[in-house]
């Protein structure tokens, strides 16, 4: 689908090597990733988990470096195809939008709320496509729109994003991620802002876009059960270091850590439904 | 929008009649006879009663006031005791160069804070900046009367380019303009500092980062576009207050705007051009309030209009 793509000739799509970040803060220097090494190939998607303050996010934010200049110190290596964006801080600049997109955290704020839902899908596009005019541009929009199931998208095309709900915004930002054609799709925990039931429709999109498109993805999350669900493999992170890697599935059932093992303990799990509804509906 | 509209022009009608009483009663409470001032030091008691009966102050005050409503209603804010002409006329000649001084302020306040500000928040905290911010601060605290000086002794006196006093040509703009907009782009380029510094740490700002978009368009575009509000507020009360005539530039450079008019009403007492003085200016500075509330909708489309009021 996109237009410059480059055989990779077995090199990763996502190729990270003892990756550290230091992050300086009012109280001194703190190493939010600490030696961190994986990959990410066409098609595949891989999972970052770990409770809030592990670094995950961090690693997310460090690869596409979008992490405050000044603020924060990148070592090792980060190649998004082939391009080492900590050692070039310019490539990243030109891989993001084209070659990389991102899915945000909190999609009730990652859209200007003084700007339409298709003036920014569209400026999304034409970064792409510079030459695009007007009409082919919000075309093109719509039809991500529709291809992300955002309902009636010619009408919502003019809406500002105040009067979308949190699931229907994710869906757009994630069209306005799929403008920049990307290989590679970083989802910065795409589900947790919403609601336990908008979480799944907006999980099936993304497996569906990626089985169509044959996007890598990096997914960063929280929710063992999402991660069991989405990846192909899964790193186990605590306090910026892997405790665990493998397959998905020996992660998920046959854990080695007990971090891990933590990490499943709390996941709610659905209960026996009983019939007046008044117990152990959802038990924990 | 027609009922909010109608709503509003009726609170601002309102704003100015209760304006007009206060300042009605005032002037009359404030020491000082209009007669004397009128007749200067040599006149007669019989002198000052028969001015006092001719400017209608011998009758009570209750009757005063009465009068005065009943010829506001006509359009009639009664007869200047120093120009001796009708009091509405004398402001209404002044306001031009009032209203020039005023656009001309604001449009290089404009011009100049709004890059500045931008600027000084996309370096925030650098060493430049650092420089910017102590001349913005050492702008807004230099007074206007000592600005005004300084620079007529600079450029009208010591280099004789621009005209000291008056408005006989459009370079006797010069001065006056400079003067006010130094203080006033100190004033708006913090703000805009502030606001766009707020703007670029938001998360849509980070979020459009990631999808390529040039240091550039997240300025211009999308951090701008998000300090509409109060920006737009900002200048448009800055306008309103300068509309009401800059008292001491307009003094300092002999301006002859509603400023140096008000004071010349004042130190005579006179009572109808003071009342007719602050008739115009606060019409004017409401109708500018007004048209920055109707600008809001457009610059944020989160703000309703009448839901909010």
């Amino acid at each position: 689908m996109a237009t410059d793509v480059s055989p990779l000739d077995g090199v990763p799509l996502l190729d990270v090597e003892n990756l550290q970040i230091e992050l300086i803060t009012a109280h001194g220097v703190i190493r939010a990733v600490d030696g961190v090494s994986f990959t990410v190939g066409e098609g595949e998607t891989v999972t970052l988990i770990g409770e809030s303050g592990s670094g995950k996010s961090t690693t997310a934010m460090g690869v596409l470096r979008l992490l405050p200049e000044g603020l924060a110190v990148l070592s090792g290596s980060v190649r998004i195809a082939g391009r080492d964006v900590v050692a070039d801080p310019r490539a990243a600049r030109a891989l993001r939008g084209r070659t990389v997109s991102l899915i945000p955290q909190d999609p009730m704020t990652a859209l200007s709320p003084v700007h339409t839902i298709g003036r920014q899908l569209g400026d999304a596009l034409r970064l792409r496509h510079p030459g695009l005019s007007r009409a082919e541009t919000r075309e093109r929009g719509t039809e991500l729109l529709a291809q992300v199931h955002v309902p009636r998208p010619e009408t919502r095309w003019k809406a500002y994003p105040h009067q979308f709900s949190g699931g229907m915004l994710q869906r757009v930002l994630i069209a306005v991620a799929l403008a920049a054609e990307p290989r590679l799709l970083i989802a910065d925990e795409p589900t947790s802002a919403l609601d336990a039931t908008v979480q799944a429709g907006v999980l099936d999109l993304l497996m569906e876009l990626q089985e169509v498109e044959g996007i890598g993805m990096l997914m960063i999350t929280h929710d063992l059960g999402v991660a069991r669900v989405v990846s192909d493999r899964i790193h186990v992170m605590k306090e910026g270091r892997f405790v665990e890697s493998g397959p998905a599935g020996t992660i998920v059932d046959r854990p080695a850590e007990p971090y891990t093992r933590a990490l499943l303990a709390a996941v709610p799990r659905l209960g026996a439904w009983d019939e007046d509804g008044l117990t152990g509906a959802v038990a924990r | 929008m027609p009922k909010y509209l109608a709503r509003r022009l009726g609170q601002s009608l309102l704003t100015v009649f209760l304006t007009l009483t206060t300042v009605f009663l005032l002037v009359r409470l404030a020491p000082g006879d209009p007669a004397a001032a009128y007749a200067g030091p040599t006149a007669t008691t019989a002198d000052l009663a028969r001015i006092r009966g001719e400017f209608g102050l011998d009758q009570p005050l209750i009757q005063q006031y009465g009068i005065f409503l009943r010829d506001l209603l006509t359009g009639n804010l009664g007869t200047s005791y120093s120009f001796r002409a009708p009091a509405l006329d004398v402001v209404l000649d002044r306001m031009p160069y009032t209203i020039t001084l005023a656009v001309a302020a604001i449009a290089v306040t404009a011009v100049v804070a709004v890059p500045l500000g931008v600027w000084m928040a996309r370096r925030a905290d650098s060493k430049r900046e650092l420089g910017a911010n102590v001349l913005t601060i050492t702008g807004q605290s230099m007074p206007d009367f000592w600005t005004g000086v300084m620079l007529l002794t600079v450029f009208a006196v010591l280099l004789p380019v621009l005209p000291a006093s008056g408005f006989t040509s459009w370079s006797g703009l010069v001065l006056p303009t400079v003067t006010v907009a130094i203080l006033q782009l100190a004033l708006i380029s913090r703000l805009v500092r502030r606001e766009m510094t707020t703007a670029l740490n938001s998360p849509y700002i980070t979020v459009a980062r990631s999808r390529g978009f040039s240091e550039r368009a997240l300025t211009w575009r999308y951090a701008l576009g998000n300090s509409g509000v109060p920006l737009i507020t900002a200048i448009g009360t800055r306008f309103a207050a300068l509309l009401n005539g800059v008292v001491v530039v307009e003094v300092v450079f002999g301006w002859p705007g509603v400023g140096s008019l008000v004071v010349r009403a004042l130190e005579t007492r006179d009572y109808p051009l003071i009342q007719a003085t602050v008739l115009v200016t606060a019409t004017l500075a409401i109708l500018v309030q007004l048209l920055v509330d109707l600008a809001y909708p457009l610059l944020d489309p989160r703000v309703r209009l009448g839901k909010a009021a």
